[in-house]
């Protein structure tokens, strides 16, 4: 039995919702100030789970997808962990049209492939920054990151082996849309954390709320 | 100096510190010798006062998102080459003019954890670019005739593949094989049919223009892929190869050995599914000339 202070409640899964979608906000807005990238961010839904049924999760949420490329970052503060952020295969080659330098135009034949790579980094590092950056901002918290891996085009059922995470982590499910430049993307953003960081999470979504009772 | 600004100083790493306006605050020694530029001169000056070049969007925005987000950003040397541009540290002759690098930027905080700067390391790989620019030379070209191999061309024609898909870019392929080669060797044994191939590739490599690709498909079979090219004038150059294949005069061992080709041509289209569906329509079309004669043009 997990003590029930590792345990998220609904109502604790709402307002963390309720926050993710305010983090996300505020997270869009300042990439178009900052950096002139332009993406709406929506948090469909919201869930909690083991993080050793992570891996049957991610496969079966995204079976559709039959290659998937990964960013995964890890981030350290009162809330620590790990994020993956998950694309469809050929989500990259989309998301390289986003930034509006001529990288392009100077890559050589062949390259299309680094060009990806680099820019799923860029990307996935800016949106995992925006997004847990934002949350744990807003709980009064502040993360440092380590610098990104990115896994582009693997089959999910190779690149997600089932020991990869600890019995003991709860991983937060957040199912994303990023939506660039009237074009969707979905993606997937895994945050995996463990105990302690679940009990601080916990608390700070009360005293989030408590500021506004 | 403590022992940490000893490793600073010493490591064979550049290490450049940018305050939150992008004046440089640290300069390494490592900075120092491939610049010829000192810290005494250059701290506290813009950084792009010193490396104009380097105000690019894609710079900017890494400055922007690892000042504002605590972001990592990267710079690889396959993308980018170099940041800075210094001379290649070996004074040996090198296939690159200036160092190759791979550079990162990081985030760094004050006691109160707000950013107050960025850091910028410089590593030089340009002998790691050297041996893997050997290599893939090595894993793209013919062994025999020096013009590209068939696992090249299969690269290459997935990318323009994947360019029409995106951006509708016409390109086309021209299938050729040379005639009646099996009689080559058994006449002539297997060297001089060797002598042949190489002669007739050579001759394609130098009539096809810069952009274009010839390949060994297989045995006496070549591929030329022609990007941007509709299938009028692809098949105007093939009847250029073939009359050029047609005139040329092979001489072996005081033997003149005339060879033909027959060639099939075919363009890009919406309705080929795939970069093998292509080469198959070029084929079929090279079986076409075959089957009407020989030395000859097809399209389908």
């Amino acid at each position: 039995m997990v003590p029930a202070e590792y345990v998220i409640t609904d109502e604790e899964k709402e307002i963390l919702q309720e926050i993710m979608n305010i983090a996300f906000g505020k997270a869009a807005a300042d990439l178009a100030e900052v950096i002139n990238i332009f993406v709406v961010l929506s948090v469909p839904y919201v869930k909690v789970i083991k993080a050793a049924e992570l891996p049957d999760y991610i496969r079966h949420e995204i079976r559709d997808f039959s290659h998937i490329s990964i960013v995964e970052q890890n981030f350290w503060g009162e809330f620590k962990g790990s994020a993956l952020l998950i694309f469809p295969a050929g989500a990259g080659k989309e998301l390289i049209s986003l930034l509006d330098d001529d990288a392009e135009a100077s890559v050589e034949s062949g390259s299309i492939d680094l060009l990806e790579k680099e820019t799923l980094m860029e990307i996935g590092n800016i949106l995992i920054g925006a997004c847990v950056g934002k949350l744990t901002e807003l709980l009064g918290d502040v993360v440092t990151y380590s610098p990104p891996r990115v896994i582009v085009e693997n089959n999910p059922r190779e690149i997600i082996p089932a020991n990869l995470f600890d019995q003991d982590y709860s991983a937060i499910v957040m199912k994303t849309v990023f939506r660039f430049d009237e074009r969707d993307i979905n993606g997937f953003l895994f945050l995996t954390t463990n105990p302690e960081s679940i009990k601080w999470l916990k608390e700070s979504l009360y005293g989030f709320l408590a500021q506004y009772e | 100096m403590n022992e940490f600004g000893q490793i600073l100083e010493t490591i064979n790493i550049g290490l450049i510190i940018l305050d939150k306006e992008l004046n440089i605050r640290y300069w390494n020694r490592w900075m120092e010798s491939h610049s010829g530029i000192s810290a005494g001169k250059i701290v506290g000056a813009p950084v792009f006062d010193f490396f104009p070049a380097l105000n690019t969007p894609k710079f900017q925005r890494s400055c922007k998102s690892v000042l504002t987000f605590g972001n990592f950003s990267y710079f690889s040397q396959k993308l980018h080459h170099f940041l800075f541009p210094f001379k290649t540290a070996s004074s040996f002759g090198s296939r690159f003019q200036n160092m190759q690098q791979s550079c990162s930027l990081g985030p760094l905080r004050n006691g109160d954890n707000v950013i107050t700067a960025l850091y910028i390391t410089v590593q030089d790989v340009t002998e790691l670019a050297e041996y893997e620019h050997k290599l893939l030379e090595m894993n793209m070209k013919d062994g025999l005739t020096g013009i590209y191999n068939r696992r090249f061309l299969e690269m290459r024609l997935r990318d323009e593949f994947e360019r029409h898909t995106r951006y509708s870019r016409q390109f086309s392929v021209i299938m050729l094989d040379i005639d009646f080669f099996k009689k080559v060797n058994d006449s002539f044994g297997h060297q001089c049919g060797d002598f042949i191939l190489k002669s007739v590739s050579a001759k394609i490599a130098s009539i096809i223009r810069k952009t274009d690709f010839i390949a060994r498909y297989g045995g006496e079979e070549f591929c030329c892929l022609l990007p941007e090219t509709a299938l009028g004038p692809a098949t105007g150059l093939a009847e250029r190869f073939r009359t050029a294949i047609a005139g040329l005069k092979n001489v072996y061992q005081d033997l003149e050995i005339d060879v033909t080709i027959s060639l099939g041509v075919s363009e890009m289209s919406p309705e080929i599914s795939s970069p093998e569906a292509l080469l198959q329509q070029a084929d079929k079309a090279l079986y076409m000339a075959k089957n009407s004669g020989r030395n000859r043009v097809a399209v389908l």
